[in-house]
């Protein structure tokens, strides 16, 4: 469990979606899971998204017009799982992040910590290896924040890397280790 | 790429944009259905005219005579000019062929009856050709024929009117009508749904009539059919046919009145020029909404994609390709169209068959739309909405999800 910290234009989200494959990068490497990430088409990087990586995002990005067992069952989809078995899968993941009743409610019938929690189970549906996490508490209230990393520390228990972006250094104390960027580089302090 | 889970995923994202899709399929429906019906009406319009003028839309020049107006040879003006039998007999000896033609005598109401009943309606002598120069369908029995002419038979040709009137149920054909006090038998009968004056109709032979009602040689009007001659030729046959014939009743050249030729080949050509004239309308009409529809439908469709920016960087980043994503909104904004389209062409094709029936004015008839053209119609606008939806698309998934993503 890393925290990433930096003052805003630091690079840290650029990082971020580095890692995440969402965005290109112009020298250096990336392996990711023993390949590396150089040079990927469009097709290859959704691949490799869907296979390695999982996403959660400040304002929680879930689809306002999807259910919260739709939104989570998404990933899956497009990993061509069948919809039961979709599903299934994605009923047991809300259950873990203890939503399971909220299933069929829209995202704008849940609180901001609900919504995250939708986010988190979403990302850890298609049972990535990593997961990146950009301001995951950015936009809740400090219980909620403490909530949400509580859920997201027993997931990185269960062996799943976790990437947090976060400006918040009592966030980043909950991680394991933290690392400052600065101006694009890595302060070693 | 059409297999139950993507359907239930378009089904999922059109019915969750009710006034997304609303929208979109509102302005393919109504385009669709203006178009319909726009080119039903026209239809209708341009049937209506054409029966309306299918009485008079066969090429003919038609002969008359009545009161002169100028002085001439020794003749006072307001001199009666009688066309006479010698006179029809001379004018055929001048020309080399008539391809068509019929003489006519006119009475404007004579008493017929039949049993019990009696009622007063006009009648026409006339010659066999009659029935092709004026459009007369027959509806039972034959019309008149040369050898009613030239044996003076006693027979006529009744119109539906008459029929109503004095028959109510009863066969007419092979009864005896009494005209005038002299009996007919009836050998046909004939409805003529463009025109109620011609059904109260009864047609004699021309030379009966002549004996019977004029005990005169008078000729009330001769009809020429030209068929395929040209207009020009009729032109200058007409011409040459008036000079000759005003000079032989003593009409002065420049006498609008006395004789006078009327040439429907000009007014024939005027009619054809105005079918023409309501199919170009017609034609402009559905263009211009069928470029409307499309504009509208390629503007929603492209502000739909722009408003769904984020959804598609959402979807990327949860691991779907560029190609899929294109594909989603593609396959979606086409299956509402089709949907939403053929809503639009049933409800227009319904209307126009529930309102036909109904409509039945002189110079509208038969709103009907050609199937053909209305799917092409729809096939225009649900490529036009394809295309423009496959533009901005692009676009959208060419975006970065880190940057659709980013918080404002």
């Amino acid at each position: 469990m890393v925290a990433i910290m930096g003052s805003s234009g630091s690079g840290k989200s650029t990082l971020l979606n580095i890692l995440g494959l969402l965005d290109d990068f112009d020298s250096g490497d990336y392996e990711l899971a023993g390949t590396s990430m150089a040079g990927l088409n469009e097709r290859a990087a959704a691949k490799y998204r869907s296979r390695f990586l999982g996403f959660v995002f400040q304002s929680f990005n879930l689809i306002g017009f999807k259910s919260a067992l739709e939104n989570v069952a998404l990933p899956l989809y497009y990993q061509s799982v069948p919809r039961k078995v979709r599903n299934l899968k994605a009923m047991e993941y809300l259950k873990k992040v203890g939503l399971e009743d909220w299933a069929n409610h829209l995202p704008n019938q849940m609180s901001g910590g609900q919504k995250q929690r939708v986010a988190i189970a979403r990302a850890l549906v298609g049972e990535p290896k990593v997961i990146l996490a950009d301001e995951p508490t950015g936009a809740l209230d400090s219980t909620t924040s403490h909530e949400v990393m509580d859920l997201l520390r027993k997931v990185n228990k269960e062996g799943i890397t976790m990437i947090i972006v976060t400006h918040e250094s009592d966030i980043a104390a909950l991680c394991d280790r933290t690392i400052h960027l600065v101006d694009g580089q890595i302060d070693f302090r | 790429m059409f297999n139950r889970d993507t359907w239930l995923e378009i089904g999922n994202t059109v019915l969750s944009h009710p006034l997304r899709t609303a929208l979109t399929g509102l302005s393919i429906a109504l385009g669709v259905f203006i178009l319909v019906v726009m080119q039903g009406l026209g239809f209708g319009l341009q049937n209506g005219v054409k029966n309306q003028f299918s009485d008079d839309a066969v090429n003919s020049i038609w002969v008359s005579s009545g009161r002169t107006q100028l002085a001439y040879r020794g003749n006072k003006p307001n001199h009666n000019i009688l066309m006479l039998n010698s006179d029809v007999d001379a004018m055929f000896q001048k020309m080399d062929s008539v391809e068509a033609f019929s003489r006519r005598v006119r009475i404007w109401g004579m008493s017929m009856e039949y049993k019990d009943k009696e009622s007063n309606f006009p009648l026409r002598g006339v010659d066999p050709d009659h029935q092709m120069l004026e459009n007369t369908v027959l509806t039972k029995g034959r019309f008149i024929s040369q050898r009613d002419i030239d044996e003076n038979t006693k027979v006529a040709v009744i119109g539906t009117k008459i029929i109503e009137d004095l028959y109510e149920e009863n066969d007419p054909i092979g009864t005896y009508l009494i005209i005038g006090g002299v009996q007919f038998m009836v050998v046909g009968t004939f409805d003529d749904p463009a025109s109620r004056w011609e059904n109260q109709m009864a047609y004699l032979p021309f030379t009966t009539a002549q004996k019977i009602f004029r005990s005169t040689d008078k000729v009330d009007q001769i009809i020429l059919g030209t068929g395929t001659m040209p207009i020009t030729a009729t032109q200058s046959l007409t011409e040459s046919l008036l000079t000759w014939f005003k000079d032989r009743k003593g009409v002065h050249p420049d006498d609008p009145r006395g004789v006078w030729m009327e040439n429907n080949n000009e007014e024939y050509e005027r009619y054809q020029n105005i079918f023409m004239g309501i199919e170009l309308f017609i034609w402009g009409i559905g263009l211009l909404t069928l470029l409307a529809g499309a504009v509208g439908v390629a503007n929603i469709l492209a502000i739909a994609v722009k408003e769904r920016t984020k959804e598609i960087g959402v979807r990327k980043a949860l691991g779907a390709s560029s190609a899929s994503v294109v594909g989603l909104v593609v396959q979606e904004s086409l299956s509402l169209m089709i949907v939403s389209g053929s809503v639009g062409l049933i409800i227009g094709v319904w209307l126009l068959e529930v309102v036909s029936p109904m409509v039945d004015h002189e110079y509208f008839k038969n709103p009907q739309v050609d199937f053909r053209i209305a799917l092409v119609a729809m096939g225009i606008l649900v490529v036009v909405g394809v295309v423009s939806g496959i533009g901005p698309a692009l676009r959208a998934v060419s975006i970065r999800p880190v940057e659709a993503l980013r918080d404002e």
